[in-house]
């Protein structure tokens, strides 16, 4: 899948690797690593040479000696059960003298920033701490060569602020390279754009060959259609250039002009949605599942079901426990919402703030702490899809729970461009061919409310447009569609209203613009806003006018258009 | 440094400062000596000297302690029924179906207590050992090779993650399963089948990704050296003999008594 590919990494020299979905960017780094051919099977021809050895022929362990790894997953990046003995075991399998390993230990820690995680043990770690500890461990062998497989992406706003700061530290002193592939480099640049990436860059193309390879300030600008079109993620600055033809960034008049433009005037007509299709009254949620008598008597769908023969909502209510909390941990509390059928609502805030246990509770698959949810059962999408196949192929996967041979099937494997993969096995898919069948199999119930639990995370910006599509299509037809994301430029471009969650409850309901313009809410609940969505929210009036803007992004990506700078204007 | 063991923290108590792999041992020599006692004296004996020397020396919370015995108390319960009901010879109790034999009564009781007696040092053991000394010192002093007590600890920790993933999992399931007419979703044999087959699927990449990482933080490099060596010192010699002492002066006593029985009532 990659071929061709030739190039150098000095000492010390920091790089980012760009390139689109499937150019072979893992490839590339697990053949450096010695992943691929030692553990993966594959077929390499030229060479890899990693500090003087030739990394074809050298085992994993031993390149260990010259490369520190930072994987993707923060659940498998820490291997031991304390933060001390994570560190301590890659000194002790160096033969690093027991007197010296302590110092060291608190050496890296403090570059990492997580001196007080020491004396942790991993389980009660967040992904944000994982993926730091995981880094020190990395560092703590005083590599040659850093390699950093996608670090964040798995990571809230916080934790990839911290993780950025903590691999920029790390690379400061300049004795270490570092070799960075990240999905996101929109969020993991951050408010500084282009200037935040390691100042050396080497872009794949499609087609697994090198196309650039320079520094980052010029290359990305000469690269910058190709990499938008092929739907990669690029600061902000480069985005626009690709997108709109004109160079500068947000600071820069014409750019400004030119997304004015675009978002058009007037707010359009004002959205009208159906009757409420869940609802939450004065809930409170809890991570824990409830003791088995009161779960029973709690189901929140069990009245609606019965009553429902049809498919259809019946609506009533469940005194849940009066409000008793039967000793659970409440994460949330005091939660009212109404979810309205045709309206995309979506979920803010931090990890671990309650936003998936809210999903799961209206989903009814954890009682409620207190309070009620009424409606019909709502589909849920999980944010790993792996957890709800049930089928062997897609199409199986489709027609879980529906009658033999019903002709919503193909209908819903057409509609969502899977009618190709139909036979694949599910667990064999790409991510983003993953997301797209658990949320078909989902919407083919055709369940009056859906509820998402990060939709986009993790893919590609093609895969993000298309899954913005499908919910898009599925509110058209009438489903309620909640959804928690930290993906703000995906939220702003479906969500009709927002719920920020912080400090154990609902601190902000409203519009994206509304809401996006509190920065001190925001802070509160760990959110960031990336600098195009800022600029937007700022600068416009009503969401009609942001989402007009960023669909019109959008739509440069696949085809590859550039919008005409004096059309624009 | 924070030990913690599979119930919980370890408080600092004079069986925790005890080398594992000598408490492992004890353990294991204590309950091989027992696979050759068939009267019920010398376990519950045992039982209660153990038993004793738990609450005196290992300070595990008394609820914790309780809740432990539970497993063992359900299968000693289950062998005596079992036993009592099944093993022929005289009979105590005819009240058919049931019948009930003295002989049955004798062996199950003994084996009972046998599950007890090892249960009770389980306990101790597991309760005052730190997983990560335990492995550390498997090494130093058992001379098991780093690659498999590292694996081992990183087996535990994706054991620790597993009752969530496993939760999570029946959640996205149930969630797609379709309601019966009460309105809850059916967990039969099929359901339980496919979480596990997903659960297996997970963990094995899980636990792929897991000994890469191992593997690059460099574990096989060769000689390696031990940051924390986990001691091996006259107390943990005396724990060893002191305990077999007093198990050779119960089987001994038992036996000087005309209580013991061995395997022979079997046969």
């Amino acid at each position: 899948m990659l071929h061709g590919a030739s190039f150098t990494i000095a000492a010390g020299e920091r790089v980012v690797l760009f390139g689109p979905s499937g150019a072979g960017k893992s490839t590339l780094l697990a053949t450096i690593t010695g992943v691929v051919p030692h553990s993966v099977i594959a077929q390499v021809t030229g060479s890899v040479t990693v500090a003087g050895r030739d990394a074809l022929a050298t085992e994993v362990v031993e390149l260990s000696r010259h490369l520190g790894v930072l994987p993707q997953d923060p659940d498998s990046a820490v291997c031991l059960p304390g933060v001390e003995q994570e560190l301590a075991f890659v000194l002790e399998n160096r033969a690093v003298p027991p007197a010296e390993i302590s110092d060291r230990i608190d050496a890296v820690l403090a570059i990492v920033g997580a001196g007080r995680l020491r004396d942790r043990q991993t389980g009660s770690l967040s992904g944000g701490e994982s993926q730091r500890v995981a880094l020190a461990a990395a560092l703590i062998g005083r590599p040659e060569i850093l390699v950093l497989d996608e670090p964040t992406s798995m990571l809230d706003a916080d934790g990839l602020r911290q993780v950025r700061d903590a691999v920029d530290a790390a690379a400061r002193p300049g004795t270490v390279a570092v070799l960075l592939v990240e999905h996101r480099l929109d969020e993991y640049a951050g408010s500084r754009g282009a200037a935040g990436l390691p100042e050396r860059c080497i872009v794949l193309g499609a087609d697994g060959t090198i196309t650039h390879d320079g520094p980052t300030a010029s290359v990305l600008p000469t690269a910058a259609v190709d990499l938008h079109r092929a739907g990669c993620w690029l600061p902000s600055e480069i985005e626009l250039r690709a997108a709109l033809g004109l160079a500068g960034g947000l600071t820069e008049p014409d750019v400004q002009r030119a997304l004015l433009a675009l978002a058009g005037e007037g707010c359009g007509a004002p959205e009208v949605f159906g009757p409420v299709v869940l609802a939450g009254r004065d809930l409170a949620v809890s991570r824990e599942v409830a003791p088995r008598p009161v779960r029973r008597g709690q189901w929140p769908f069990r009245r609606a079901a019965l009553d429902a023969g049809d498919g259809h909502a019946a609506r009533g209510g469940h005194p849940a426990g009066d409000g008793r909390t039967e000793g659970r941990r409440v994460l949330l509390s005091g939660v009212n919402l109404e979810l309205r059928a045709g309206e995309i609502v979506a979920v803010l805030g931090r990890n671990g703030a309650g936003k998936s246990s809210l999903l799961l509770t209206l989903a009814g698959l954890l009682a409620p702490a207190g309070g009620t949810v009424t409606g019909a059962r709502p589909g849920l999408v999980f944010q790993n899809p792996e957890h709800q196949f049930l089928g062997n192929t897609v199409r199986e996967e489709i027609a879980v729970g529906l009658p033999v041979g019903s002709a919503r099937v193909d209908r819903v494997l057409t509609g969502h461009g899977l009618g190709p993969l139909a036979d694949r096995n599910p667990y064999r898919l790409s991510g983003g061919q993953k997301r797209k069948v658990s949320l078909a199999a989902m919407l083919v119930h055709e369940r009056a409310s859906l509820l998402a639990d990060e939709p986009t995370l993790g893919l590609d910006r093609r895969s993000t447009i298309a899954t913005i599509a499908a919910f898009r299509r599925a509110a058209r037809v009438g489903r309620g569609i909640l959804l928690c994301s930290h993906d703000l430029r995906t939220v702003a471009t479906l969500a009709d209203r927002v719920l920020v969650v912080a400090d154990g409850r609902i601190v902000a309901d409203g519009s994206v613009v509304e809401v996006l313009r509190q920065g001190d809410l925001l802070a509160r609940a760990g959110i960031t806003v990336p600098p195009l969505l800022r600029w937007l929210v700022a600068r416009l009036d009503s969401v009609a006018q942001v989402r007009r803007v960023l669909d019109a992004l959008d739509t440069t990506v696949d085809a590859g258009d550039t919008v005409p700078a004096a059309e624009a204007r | 440094m924070n030990a913690s063991s599979a119930l919980g923290a370890v408080a600092p108590s004079r069986l925790a400062r005890r080398n594992p792999t000598v408490k492992l041992a004890i353990l294991f020599i204590v309950s091989l000596a027992l696979l050759f006692v068939f009267d019920p004296a010398t376990p519950a004996l045992l039982y209660l000297l153990g038993l004793a020397a738990v609450l005196g020396f290992a300070r595990i919370p008394l609820r914790t302690l309780v809740l432990a015995h539970l497993p063992f108390v359900g299968f000693a319960l289950g062998i005596l029924v079992v036993n009592a009901l099944s093993r022929p010879g005289e009979v105590l109790v005819d009240l058919p179906p049931i019948r009930v034999t003295v002989e049955g009564l004798q062996v199950g009781s003994a084996l009972a207590l046998r599950t007890m007696a090892i249960g009770i040092l389980s306990i101790g053991f597991i309760g005052t050992t730190d997983p990560v000394a335990l492995m550390t010192s498997l090494h130093q002093h058992a001379r098991l090779s780093a690659r498999v007590t590292f694996a081992v600890l990183a087996g535990y920790r994706m054991l620790q993650q597993l009752p969530r993933e496993w939760q999570v999992i029946r959640q996205a399931q149930s969630v797609r399963a379709p309601l019966r007419s009460d309105g809850a979703t059916r967990f039969g044999i099929r359901e339980f089948g496919r979480a596990a087959f997903t659960l297996l699927v997970v963990s094995l990449r899980r636990g792929e990704r897991m000994s890469q990482s191992l593997e690059s933080r460099g574990l096989g490099l060769g000689a390696r050296t031990v940051w924390r060596p986990v001691p091996l010192g006259p107390a943990d010699w005396l724990l060893f003999a002191g305990t077999l002492g007093v198990l050779a002066l119960v089987i001994t006593g038992v036996g000087t008594l005309g209580l013991g029985i061995g395997p022979g009532v079997l046969f």
